[in-house]
């Protein structure tokens, strides 16, 4: 048992395929991230592929502040993902909302919809951060696949810890906002 | 042949067990080659391996408007139909495993089952992205099933045997025949891209535009068997093309089998220099191209076979 454990656990580690979602960003991070797929970073040296349907997907690559209207979309993909499923925020705007915490049509950081385990800052990021990111994640993953007893690795806590700069804005006026 | 050395054969070596370990092996290569051409390092060696262990460790999701059962069960069809077409194929030694007269024909109704499993599985999931997928893979099934029966029955038209282990054994005495079916050789390459669905062929697949085709709403070890399968189906569709069209042979096993991975690899090398090399195709250009081109060419291979045939009385 210990051994299988062991094997998707090193398995999980070895091939994270992501998918990209931008859930309204400038279209800075967009780029960046693409960058990062490309042949000059080669990402596939560790494993990474980049998958169209979130099915395929483990880890989901979130960008910009969420918009309302993408809100629904976003969570709908986060759950059509199977577990073990790790979710990373790129980008100023992903983390906190960034320079669009505050504006009337967005809920703030990923992690006001969504459980995230990864932050990457930056405005826009750089690929090398991304992967920097990437890499630390899966060490985090791998070493928690194979200690878990016999269970999928516990990842994200259930309840998101709000950011502070989301909580600020539910102060201001709250109800439309979503921000924990 | 007693039943467990049969057994033993069909599980182990040359069956299931080794055409699973060179279906993993012959992806990572695909993968690396594709990497080296657009000069990046590409997958280390234990990449397939991984994302297989992966795929297996995941949840398993089912869409609920989904067929449970068809869903659950076309990856195994997939797979048993490739494991049993390789039987038929020559790989240690001269002849295959098993073989009658018209095994050809076998190996050919079960090559057609992946790409029918794959469009079943579109269809089964009922989700929009994967019934575009399947329609596409039964549109490309109808467009390349023809050229490729047509092209690889040229040289049996020589041999006189709708056996792969007879046709081996037939251009072993002529090997000089072999330069007869060129046409054929070329057009059966580019119908195997086409089978394989690999760019430029790809339409069916096409994740920049249906998401990933037929198999969107797979995942966990489903997905895991229906990539594999697909593998298999590479290992089976080279080893068929080298039986046909390179069956240059000593006698002796062990250098045949040494021979026989020489020669898969070279014409897996020149499909992934084709799937590097291009871009995808739409699928209507897809029918055109197979239909406009690929089928006269293997019309006038197989004219060219009959009169051939009479005039030398091979
Ligand atoms: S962090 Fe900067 S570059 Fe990225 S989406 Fe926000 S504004 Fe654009």
């Amino acid at each position: 048992m210990d051994l299988i454990k062991k094997a998707i656990a090193w398995g999980s580690r070895k091939s994270p395929w992501v998918i990209h979602f931008n859930a309204g960003a400038c279209n800075g991070c967009d780029i960046e991230v693409v960058d990062a797929l490309t042949p000059r970073f080669d990402l596939e040296r560790a494993g990474v592929i980049k998958q169209g349907s979130p099915r395929h997907a483990d880890v989901l690559i979130v960008t910009g502040a969420v918009t309302l209207q993408v809100r629904d979309r976003l969570v709908q993909i986060y759950e059509q993902m199977p577990s073990p499923k790790f979710v990373i925020a790129v980008g100023a705007c992903a983390c906190s909302g960034g320079i669009f915490n505050g504006c009337y049509c967005v809920s703030g950081g990923v992690n006001t919809v969504i459980p995230v385990d990864a932050y990457v800052p930056g405005c826009a990021v750089r690929p090398e951060t991304l992967i920097a990111a990437v890499t630390k994640l899966l060490d985090k993953v791998e070493a928690q696949t194979a200690a878990a007893d016999g269970q999928l690795p516990p990842g994200p806590e259930a309840e998101p810890t709000p950011a502070p700069a989301a909580a600020a804005i539910t102060d201001q006026d709250g109800g439309e906002r979503h921000g924990k | 042949m007693s039943v467990l050395t049969a057994l033993l054969k069909i599980l182990i070596f040359p069956g299931f067990l080794f055409l699973s370990a060179y279906a993993l092996a012959l992806q990572f290569l695909d993968r690396k080659l594709y990497a080296r051409l657009q000069s990046r390092q590409g997958p280390p060696w234990y990449q397939p391996v991984a994302d297989f262990i992966k795929l297996i460790g995941k949840e398993t999701l089912i869409p609920a408007q989904a067929n449970q059962l068809m869903f659950r069960m076309l990856p195994a069809f997939c797979l048993a139909a490739m494991a049993v077409a390789f039987v038929y194929i020559p790989v240690w030694g001269r002849g295959a495993m098993f073989s009658f007269e018209g095994d050809m024909i076998v190996v050919l109704y079960f090559l057609a089952v992946p790409p029918l499993a794959s469009f079943l599985a579109g269809w089964y999931s009922r989700s929009l992205f994967a019934t575009v997928g399947a329609t596409r893979t039964l549109t490309q099934m109808f467009a390349y099933e023809v050229p490729m029966f047509l092209a690889l029955l040229a040289p049996t038209l020589l041999s006189g045997s709708w056996s792969v282990s007879g046709n081996m054994a037939f251009y072993a005495t002529h090997p000089l025949l072999v330069l007869v079916n060129l046409p054929a050789l070329v057009v059966t390459l580019i119908v195997s891209q086409c089978k394989l669905e690999r760019t430029p062929f790809d339409a069916p697949e096409a994740e920049t535009e249906i998401v990933s085709g037929p198999l969107v709403e797979y995942g966990g070890r489903y997905l895991a068997f229906f990539t594999f399968s697909k593998d298999c189906e590479l290992v089976v569709v080279l080893s068929l093309f080298t039986a046909m069209f390179l069956p240059f042979s000593t006698g002796i096993s062990g250098v045949d089998f040494l021979l026989y991975l020489v020669k898969t690899l070279a014409v897996m090398a020149v499909l992934c220099l084709l799937r590097a090399t291009t871009a995808r195709l739409r699928i209507n250009q897809i029918v055109a191209f197979c239909w406009k081109y690929l089928a006269p060419t293997a019309l006038l291979q197989i004219i060219l076979n009959l009169v051939l045939r009479e005039v030398f009385l091979i």
